[in-house]
């Protein structure tokens, strides 16, 4: 069974570059611009996996994480952040609110992979 | 393969990341306190350079990324923003999207030298706002020098009467800058009448402290004055204005014309502050002072724990807390408008292209299924094509409307230009723009930037005087530059005015006759001497300059809008401005047609063109037959035969019936031998050798599977009117013989 991930971030390339990467090993690609936008495309639907950028406009990552720990179907799904934000007060924040793992861009290829099969939900 | 599909999307984000940082930055220059752009510049920012990391493009991220910095520290209050700082950062963004333009001609391309040491000079300027640097900004040190004043609060923060509430406390220095604080007041009661003043001693120190050179006073004052707005009560106390503290609170009765008044304003202004100076409830000064406070406190608080500008205004009681929250209800609605606006899908022009193409196919497969099914005689198979082709017809409609784009976008890009050769040129100008969200076909919009930069640039350059010369004119000095578009009868309009100068008609019919474009006798009207322009080498401005009077250009812009099938006039009042008026037609792929045949061809002409169809009796086809015109209803109808214009040799029919069309105000008729009615004409283009044909502008396929021509309507009344002025020449001179 092909598994779901959702990915979340304002910029197109980069949600491109990911989809090549990811959907050349098989797994399947929800896409979102926003935090706002991808709890409108959470609903209802089951992800294995969810990948966020912090900087976003309309809803930020850290409370978009915030808000899909408040959503019973989503309340573990993992969540890693890529983002090219560095601050130790948002690393914490988003440790705190479950975050499983850190990226910082620019991503490597081999790297995304690894941390995408160690963490996707079976 | 991929990857360079990738970067393609990066290139065409980061433009569009870049536009929309533009239009933020130019939005700061008239509210540097907008937060909501701040933000939206330093996002743009962070995207491209996040995104230009991910395709190894260093030289992007190296320099975005202390534009970033920069743009953080003005996102936490810490550098304040400011117009050097914004031009600064215009040319930072003119910079990343020259060094994008870069990687999109050559994805592997070095910057060169001139390139690099434009980089270092804004790095360098860059520089002194990163961090590290003085922090003490000057508006700090303003804050500290500002007299607290510790007096008495006016009675409360609302007026209860009918009256205008002025609490006035002078600086300590008014006395010793010459200015006598009763003079004021007295020039007050001359605008209405002072009801009540009370004045507040509060401020007097004790004896052994107190300096007689200096003032004391404070006065609270009731005024009632018919007429008399916010303004002009600030406007009295203009030259002790920077040295007092005034507070002015509009009577009760006003509250409720405010609030109808902002609720009034247009949509698009959603900061607080202006639409609260919109409405006249608020002075510009006012709104000034408040912001400054603002940012001050966002210096002395954290970002969040600052208060808002609608407390400030409040507490400062320059505003009634209902016109805030008035304001504040209008301002959610406009941004919510805004944000609706925004959903959109991305599609790539080619897919869209090939709909059309695969739509325009149908249309032609569509017609020919009708003709069969009328031969038929079948009423059931009739009646399912004649389905068919209305909804041939909606899907059409609905193709074409994914290709129309609004023209504000192309319109918002003229406020920079006008900014940035205003400023070139050292003249006042600002920009007007109506009619923005009119649409028309993306390849139109495309391709009418180029004419109308020249047009604007134009207009600036030459049209509109300079400030000395406004104001012996009796004009503003501040020149405005207009571009205006409609739809008119099947076309769109697109205006780009001025209110400068205008056309000088002798110098340009004596330049024209000095380049032998005309002769002495001719006789011109005001429009075909302003058309002379266009001329190739036509210039009459006595100074070349580096935007335009070089005599190229004005024919550039009309055979690009020529080669749109559109056409170009200019009216023009001395004194008062010029106004050229580009007329375009809705759209180049697929319109409503009016088929019509003679001999054995077929001929299309637009539908929105067609005024009439009559028909040519006997009597006045003889009566015709030398002089090319008829009595239509008491007014000359010029017309012309396509029977001999395109040389049909066929036999003559029976009957003829003429054509009345009609482009930009002036009609024709076109005798042809039959008419066929309404049809779907998938435009095609013609073939280059046929580029140079006079009257036609492209043809099409009938159901049947033959070619029609479709007709040039606005070159053939051209030749219509032409022919039938050189006649009415001809017989004047023959007269004159006589």
């Amino acid at each position: 069974m092909t598994k779901t991930i959702m990915l979340v971030d304002d910029s197109d390339s980069l949600r491109h570059l990911v989809r090549i990467v990811l959907e050349g090993e098989g797994y399947g690609l929800i896409e979102a611009c926003d935090g706002c936008d991808a709890l409108s495309k959470l609903n209802g639907r089951k992800v294995h996996l969810i990948i966020s950028d912090i900087n976003m406009p309309n809803m930020d990552g850290l409370t978009f994480v915030k808000a899909v720990r408040n959503l019973p179907d989503h309340k573990f799904a993992p969540i890693i952040m890529l983002t090219t934000n560095h601050h130790e007060a948002s690393r914490k924040e988003a440790r705190e609110a479950g975050v499983k793992a850190w990226m910082v861009k620019p991503f490597d290829k081999l790297q995304l992979l690894e941390m995408v099969s160690r963490f996707a939900m079976p | 393969m991929e990857l360079d599909q990738a970067l393609q999307t990066f290139i065409v984000e980061s433009r569009e990341l870049l536009e929309a940082m533009e239009e933020s930055l130019l939005g700061l220059e008239s509210s540097p306190d907008d937060h909501d752009a701040i933000n939206a510049i330093f996002r743009a920012a962070h995207t491209i350079k996040g995104s230009g990391g991910l395709f190894g493009l260093d030289g992007i991220v190296a320099f975005t990324h202390v534009v970033e910095n920069v743009l953080d520290r003005v996102r936490s209050g810490e550098v304040p923003i400011n117009g050097d700082l914004i031009a600064l950062l215009l040319s930072c963004r003119d910079y990343i999207g020259m060094l994008v333009d870069q990687i999109a001609a050559d994805s592997a391309a070095q910057p060169d030298k001139e390139t690099e040491a434009t980089g270092i000079m804004l790095l360098n300027q860059l520089r002194t706002y990163q961090a590290g640097e003085k922090k003490q900004s000057p508006i700090s040190a303003t804050a500290q020098s500002q007299p607290r004043m510790a007096v008495v609060p006016p009675p409360d923060g609302t007026v209860e009467s009918d009256h205008w509430h002025i609490s006035l406390r002078f600086g300590h220095d008014v006395l010793r800058n010459g200015m006598d604080p009763l003079a004021f007041i007295r020039y007050l009661d001359n605008m209405g009448k002072i009801i009540h003043v009370v004045t507040l001693p509060d401020a007097m120190p004790l004896a052994p402290d107190m300096d007689p050179e200096s003032c004391y006073l404070g006065f609270e004052i009731d005024f009632h004055g018919d007429g008399v707005d916010k303004t002009t009560i600030e406007g009295v106390f203009e030259f002790v204005r920077d040295d007092c503290t005034l507070r002015i609170l509009p009577p009760h009765s006003r509250i409720e014309e405010y609030t109808r008044l902002i609720n009034e304003l247009p949509e698009d202004k959603i900061h607080l502050g202006e639409l609260l100076v919109n409405s006249g409830s608020l002075t510009r000064k006012e709104l000034d002072e408040a912001l400054h406070l603002q940012q001050i406190l966002r210096a002395e608080y954290s970002q969040e724990a600052a208060p808002k500008l609608g407390d400030i205004l409040v507490e400062q009681r320059v505003v009634q807390p209902e016109l805030v929250d008035a304001a504040l209800g209008k301002q959610k609605l406009a941004k919510e408008n805004k944000a609706q606006e925004s959903k959109l899908i991305r599609i790539q022009a080619d897919k869209l292209d090939q709909l059309i193409n695969l739509v325009g196919e149908m249309v032609i497969a569509g017609a020919a299924t009708s003709l069969l099914a009328q031969r038929t005689c079948d009423p059931a198979l009739h009646e399912a094509t004649s389905t068919l082709s209305r909804l041939v017809e909606e899907i059409r409609d609905s193709a074409l409307q994914l290709r129309m784009v609004q023209i504000g976008e192309t319109f918002n890009r003229f406020n920079r230009v006008v900014r940035d050769v205003s400023k070139d040129l050292g003249k006042d100008i600002g920009l007007s723009i109506c009619g923005a969200e009119t649409e028309l076909d993306k390849s139109v919009v495309e391709k009418i930037g180029d004419p109308l930069m020249h047009l604007v640039r134009n207009s600036m350059d030459h049209g509109i005087e300079k400030a000395e010369v406004r104001r012996q004119r009796g004009k503003p000095a501040k020149g405005t530059v207009h571009l205006n578009a409609y739809h008119e009868s099947g076309s769109i309009v697109v205006e780009v005015g001025d209110d400068g100068g205008g056309l000088n008609r002798e110098k340009i019919f004596a330049k024209a006759l000095e380049k032998g474009l005309i002769t002495a006798s001719q006789n011109l009207s005001d429009v075909e001497v302003y058309g002379l322009i266009f001329e190739a080498w036509f210039s009459t401005a006595e100074q070349v300059t580096n935007l335009s009077g070089r005599g190229v250009g004005m024919d550039v812009v009309r055979r690009n809008i020529e080669a749109l099938r559109g056409t170009v006039e200019i009216d023009s009042r001395e004194g008062i401005g010029t106004t050229v008026k580009i007329r375009l037609p809705l759209t180049l792929a697929i319109i409503d047609g009016f088929l019509m045949g003679v001999g054995s061809a077929s001929y299309v002409v637009p539908l929105d063109m067609v005024m009439e169809c009559i028909e040519l009796d006997e009597a006045e086809r003889r009566e015709s037959r030398e002089s090319n015109y008829i009595n239509l209803r008491g007014t000359v109808l010029p017309f012309i035969r396509l029977r001999d214009h395109f040389r049909e040799r066929s036999k003559v029919s029976r009957r003829e019936n003429i054509v009345v069309v009609q482009y930009a105000g002036q009609k024709a008729g076109l005798v042809v031998d039959e008419l066929m009615g309404e049809f779907q004409t998938v435009i095609k283009p013609l073939g280059k050798l046929f580029g140079n044909l006079k009257g036609i502008s492209g043809s099409t396929i009938l159901g049947s599977g033959e070619v029609a021509l479709i007709l040039d309507v606005p070159a053939l009344i051209q030749r219509a009117a032409s022919r039938d002025a050189q006649l009415l020449a001809c017989s004047q001179a023959e007269q004159i013989v006589a």
